[in-house]
C-alpha cells in the first residue's frame, strides 16, 4: 500500500498486463469502467442485483459491481472489449445481431459476457438457458430474442 | 416501400460496447457529484451547513438554494428554487468532488436543518381531498355521452365492481446521468433524455443563454419508458451550475434507489368501473371514475378512462379522473401510460360479463366494435380490430378453449384468457436531412434520440429505400442538438412524425438527381424523362427506356462533393380522422393453487397498427411491451411506508420486474392494415405490448382456478388459502 493508502496491483485485462493503484474500497467496476476507461461494461445497480456489470475472472461470471478490485490483484480479466470488435465479431455477438437480441443494448455487454459463460456450463435446453441468464436482467424485453441466440450458438 | 427485415443498425456498437451512453463521454479533470436528499415527506429546510462538507479531502462545490437562484425560475427549477420538501428523497443540495467516493462522503457531512410539517404519505391518507385535473394526459378529465347513470338502470347486466393498480416504475438499466462541460458561455451537454431539443430549450431558460450555445448530446439512450423527461431536468441543471462555477467538467449519475423517486412513476390507480349489457350482450352503459396519485408540487393524471370512450360502441358513457395530492413522487407516463391500468379494468369487466352472459369473450368484443370514434365523432382513419381477434384466435387455437378449470398438467392448472389492446396516435413536427456523398453513400440526420426502439434503423430504412441505396452503404446520426431538430421520443410518435420529413428530402434529392442526370450529355440517361426515372439498387434507370446510370457514377461525376436535401412537417393540425393502434392479446396460465404461483405459458399477440417498416424491430418491441406488461400484471409493485413515506425495497431486490426464467412462449402476428390518411400509411407501435395483457393474464387466472383478481400486481397471497374478500368484492 503506498502513502495515499492506495493499493498497486497488477492484473490481465483483456489479455494486456495493467498496472494500477486503487483505493481500498474501489469496486472492479469503477476500476474498468472510470479509472481504465472501458465503459462496455455498465453499472445498472451498483449492488448487485442487475447484472448490467458482468465481466469474466479467470473464465468465470462475476459482477464487477460487487468485486473489490484490490483483490484481483494477479488475476484474468475479460470485459464485452476483449470479446470481439465490430469488424470481428464473437460468434455470439454475431448470433445476438441476427436474432435482434438487444434493443436499448444497456444491458447487452452483461448479457453476452453471462452467456459466454454459461456456454461453458453447457446447459441442456432452453429452460436450462433461461434458468442461467435470470441474474442478467433488460428492461426492454429482449429475452426470447437473447435466448435464441444463444441456443443456436449452443447447437440447441 | 416494402417491409423489410432489415438488422438494427446500431447493433455491432452495441453488441461489442462501443456505443457510447452519456455517462460515458470522456472528459479530463471531471468531477463527479452526488445529490443530498432529504430525509423528510414534508416540511422546510431551515438552514444548510456545508462547513464540514467543504473540509473533506477533494471537496469542489456545493450547490443548494443560494446558488440555485442564478437559473431563471420555471416550472422545471421549482423544485430547486423553493426551501419546500415535497417528498422522502427530494434532493436539497448537489456536492462535487474529485472522485466519487469524495463526493458521497462531503455530502454526508453536509448538515440540514429540517421544519418537519405533517404529509400525506398514501392515497388513503386523504380520500376527502380529491380533486379534479384539468387534464386527463392529452384529453380532458371528463367525458359524457347519452346517460350513463339511466342506461345502467335500465340495464339487463351490470358488471360495477373496484379495480385497483400499483405504483410502477419505469427502471431503463442505464441510470440517468448527464456529463456537462463549459467552455467559456458554450455547454456540451451529454445526458440521458428523450428529448435533445427540449432539454436544449430548458437550459437556455435556465441559464438565459441563446439555445445555440448548449448542444445536447445523447448518441444512445440506455431505455427511457417515459422516465427520461422533464423530471431529470432539475438536478441536471444543478449538476450544469457546479460546472459553471468550478469551470471544470462535471457528471452526475442516478443510483438505481433513485429511479424511484427521481425519475417519475405510474400512479396507482382506484377505479370504480361499471358496465351495462342489454341481453344481446350490446354494451349501454359505461361509467369509468378514476381516482389517481399526484404530488403535492405538480399535476399529472394519465388517460386511464380514454379506454371507456374510445375502444367500444356505446351510446352512454361518463368518465372522469380525480387526483389526490401526497407527498410521494410525482407520476409522469409510463409505458402504455392510462391504457395499461385503464385496459386492466375494462376487459376484466368485459370477461366477467361474457361469462355471465354466456358468450364467448372475444364473440362480445366483435359485438361491441366502435366502427367511428364515438368520442369525438370522427371516423377512424382505420381500424384493425377485427382483424387482430380474427387472426389473434385463430392462431392461439382460441376455439378449442376448455371448460374453466378444466384443464391441468401435473400440478398445474391451465387457463386461458384474453383481451384488447389499444393506443392513441399522436405527431409532432419534424426536421431531418439526408447527404448523399460523392460514392453515392448516404448518411441521415436528425435531432431525434434511439431509446432503444429502433429509430437509427428505419430512419435509415426509409431513406435508403426512397433513394434506392443498399443498406450497407447507409449511416445515421441522432441525438445531437447541432442536427435538424426531430421529435422526443414518447407516445410512440418518433417513427410516424418523421415520415413525411423524410419523404420530403427524399424527393427533393431525387429530382435533383433526376434532373442532373437527364440533363448531363455524358449520363446514359440524357435526354430522357426526368418524372420516368425509378431509384433502386444504386442505380438510376428509365422506366420505359433499356438505360441507366449508377448513383455513385453519376455522383462521381458531378457532385463528388455530395449533395444535401432538408425536408420537414409540421405538426398535424386540426385532426379530420381519430387514429389508434389495435392489437387482440391471448394468454395461457398454469396456476398451482396450493402454492399460488403463476406462470405466463404463452402469449399470442395480433396487432394491427398501419404499415410495418420493419417487422424484425416491430416484433422486437410488442414482446418487450408484452413482458412489461407481465411486470405490471404479476411482480411490479413499489410500495410508501405510511409512517415515514420511505420507499419500502428501492432496489431490484425487492422490486421485482420479468427475467428470462419468467419467459412465455410468444407468437405475434402483423396484422395487415392500410391507412390511407396517415403520413405513409404508418402508426407507432411502441405501447401496444404493454395495454390488455394484464387483464388478459388476469382473465386467464379466472378461466384456471375460478378466482377474480381485480388488482395488479396478482401476487401468490392472491391466489392462495381461501379466496379473499378482497379479490373477490363486488
Amino acid at each position: 500500500m503506498s502513502d495515499d493508502g492506495r493499493i498497486a496491483l497488477c492484473l490481465t485485462l483483456n489479455g494486456a498486463l495493467r498496472q494500477v493503484a486503487v483505493a481500498p474500497c474501489d469496486t472492479l467496476l469503477d476500476l474498468i469502467r472510470d479509472t481504465l476507461g472501458l465503459t462496455g461494461t455498465k453499472k445498472g445497480c451498483d449492488m448487485g442485483a442487475c447484472g448490467a456489470c458482468t465481466v469474466l475472472a479467470g473464465g468465470r461470471r462475476i459482477k464487477a459491481c460487487l468485486a473489490l478490485a484490490a483483490s484481483y490483484d494477479g488475476e484474468t480479466i475479460t470485459t464485452i472489449e476483449g470479446i470481439g470488435a465490430p469488424d470481428a465479431l464473437h460468434p455470439l455477438q454475431d448470433a445476438f445481431i441476427r436474432h435482434d437480441a438487444l434493443q436499448c443494448g444497456y444491458c447487452t455487454p452483461g448479457q453476452i459476457l453471462s452467456a459466454i459463460s454459461l456456454l461453458d456450463e453447457k446447459p441442456k435446453d432452453l429452460a436450462a438457458i433461461r434458468e442461467g441468464m435470470s441474474g442478467n436482467l433488460c428492461r426492454c424485453g429482449a429475452y426470447p430474442n437473447i435466448v435464441a441466440a444463444i441456443a443456436e450458438v449452443a447447437g440447441l | 416501400m416494402s417491409a423489410d427485415p432489415t438488422l438494427r443498425l446500431e447493433a455491432a456498437l452495441k453488441v461489442t460496447g462501443q456505443a457510447m451512453y452519456p455517462a460515458e463521454a470522456p472528459m479530463q479533470g471531471m468531477l463527479h457529484a452526488v445529490l443530498v436528499e432529504a430525509p423528510i415527506p414534508c416540511g422546510e429546510v431551515l438552514s444548510l451547513d456545508s462547513a464540514q462538507a467543504a473540509l473533506t479531502p477533494g471537496f469542489a462545490d456545493l450547490v443548494s438554494y443560494p446558488e440555485a437562484q442564478l437559473l431563471k425560475p420555471s416550472g422545471v427549477t421549482a423544485l430547486i428554487h423553493e426551501r419546500t420538501v415535497h417528498f422522502v428523497g427530494q434532493p436539497v443540495a448537489l456536492v462535487a468532488a474529485d472522485s466519487l467516493l469524495a463526493a458521497r462522503a462531503a455530502a454526508r457531512a453536509v448538515r440540514v436543518e429540517y421544519q418537519e410539517r405533517p404529509a400525506v404519505t398514501v392515497l388513503g391518507q386523504a380520500l376527502d381531498q380529491v380533486y379534479a385535473p384539468a387534464l386527463a394526459g392529452r384529453a380532458p378529465s371528463e367525458s359524457r355521452r347519452g346517460d350513463a347513470a339511466g342506461a345502467l338502470a335500465e340495464a339487463t347486466l351490470v358488471v360495477r365492481h373496484r379495480y385497483e393498480t400499483a405504483v410502477n416504475n419505469h427502471h431503463p438499466m442505464e441510470p440517468h446521468a448527464v456529463v456537462c462541460n463549459w467552455v467559456g458561455d458554450l455547454a456540451t451537454v451529454h445526458t440521458t433524455t428523450q428529448a435533445v431539443f427540449g432539454t436544449r430549450s430548458i437550459i437556455a431558460h435556465a441559464f438565459q443563454m441563446p439555445a445555440e450555445q448548449a448542444r445536447v448530446i445523447t448518441r444512445f439512450l440506455g431505455g427511457g419508458f417515459g422516465c427520461k423527461g422533464q423530471l431529470w431536468w432539475p438536478w441536471m441543471l444543478l449538476a450544469m451550475l457546479a460546472s459553471r462555477r468550478t469551470g471544470r467538467p462535471v457528471r452526475l449519475e442516478l443510483t438505481r434507489a433513485q429511479l424511484f423517486t427521481l425519475a417519475g412513476r405510474r400512479a396507482e390507480t382506484v377505479q370504480d368501473l361499471a358496465l351495462g349489457f342489454a341481453k344481446d350482450g350490446t354494451l349501454t352503459a359505461i361509467d369509468h371514475q378514476v381516482l389517481a396519485q399526484t404530488s403535492t408540487h405538480a399535476e399529472y393524471a394519465d388517460t386511464t378512462a380514454g379506454v371507456s370512450r374510445w375502444l367500444y360502441a356505446c351510446p352512454n358513457v361518463t368518465t372522469a379522473h380525480r387526483l389526490i395530492r401526497t407527498n410521494q413522487p410525482h407520476p409522469i407516463p409510463m409505458r402504455a401510460p392510462g391504457s395499461a391500468p385503464g385496459t386492466f379494468a375494462m376487459e376484466s369487466a368485459m370477461d366477467e360479463a361474457a361469462e355471465r352472459l354466456g358468450v364467448d369473450p372475444v364473440d362480445l368484443r366483435v359485438r361491441n366494435f366502435a366502427d367511428h370514434d364515438q368520442d369525438s365523432g370522427r371516423p377512424w382513419s382505420s381500424n384493425g380490430l377485427l382483424e387482430c381477434y380474427r387472426i389473434g384466435a385463430e392462431r392461439f387455437g382460441w376455439s378449442r378453449r376448455p371448460a374453466r378449470g378444466a384443464t391441468c398438467d401435473g400440478r398445474w392448472r391451465i387457463g386461458w384468457g384474453m383481451a384488447s389492446t389499444f393506443y392513441p396516435q399522436h405527431r409532432q413536427g419534424s426536421r431531418a436531412r439526408i447527404r448523399l456523398g460523392g460514392d453515392a453513400s448516404l448518411l441521415v440526420q436528425c435531432g431525434t434520440q434511439d431509446m432503444g426502439s429502433g429509430t437509427y434503423t428505419v430512419l435509415g430504412q426509409m431513406a435508403a429505400e426512397a433513394l434506392g441505396v443498399p443498406m450497407a452503404n447507409v449511416s445515421v446520426e441522432l441525438g445531437d442538438t447541432w442536427l435538424p431538430e426531430g421529435p422526443f421520443s414518447a407516445g410512440s410518435q418518433v417513427t410516424v412524425s418523421l415520415v413525411p420529413s423524410v419523404e420530403m428530402a427524399t424527393a427533393t434529392m431525387k429530382a435533383t438527381l433526376a434532373a442532373m442526370a437527364v440533363g448531363d450529355p455524358d449520363s446514359p440517361l440524357a435526354g430522357q424523362d426526368a418524372a420516368d426515372l425509378v431509384f433502386a439498387d444504386g442505380t438510376i434507370r428509365s422506366r420505359t427506356g433499356n438505360v441507366g446510370e449508377s448513383l455513385a457514377a453519376l455522383m462521381a461525376r458531378r457532385a463528388p462533393e455530395g449533395l444535401e436535401a432538408e425536408g420537414s412537417a409540421a405538426p398535424p393540425e386540426a385532426m379530420t380522422f381519430s387514429s389508434m393502434g389495435y392489437g387482440a392479446i391471448f394468454v395461457e396460465v398454469g396456476v398451482d393453487p396450493d402454492l399460488g404461483e403463476v406462470r405466463v405459458r404463452r402469449i399470442g399477440g395480433a396487432f394491427a397498427a398501419g404499415r410495418i417498416l420493419n417487422p424484425l424491430l416491430t416484433r422486437s418491441q410488442y414482446v418487450g411491451g408484452l413482458i412489461g406488461g407481465i411486470g405490471t400484471a404479476l411482480h411490479e409493485r413499489t410500495v410508501t411506508d405510511a409512517a415515514s413515506g420511505r420507499i419500502l425495497g428501492d432496489s431490484f431486490a425487492d422490486y421485482l420486474i420479468p427475467v428470462h426464467a419468467d419467459m412465455p412462449d410468444f407468437d405475434i402476428a402483423l396484422v395487415d392494415e392500410h391507412d390511407p390518411h396517415l403520413p405513409g400509411g404508418v402508426k407507432g407501435v411502441g405501447m401496444l405490448g404493454t395495454a390488455g395483457v394484464q387483464a388478459a393474464i388476469a382473465n386467464a387466472i379466472h378461466h384456471a382456478v375460478g378466482r377474480r383478481i381485480r388488482h395488479l400486481p396478482i401476487r401468490i397471497e392472491d391466489l392462495i388459502g381461501e379466496d379473499s374478500g378482497r379479490a373477490t368484492d363486488s
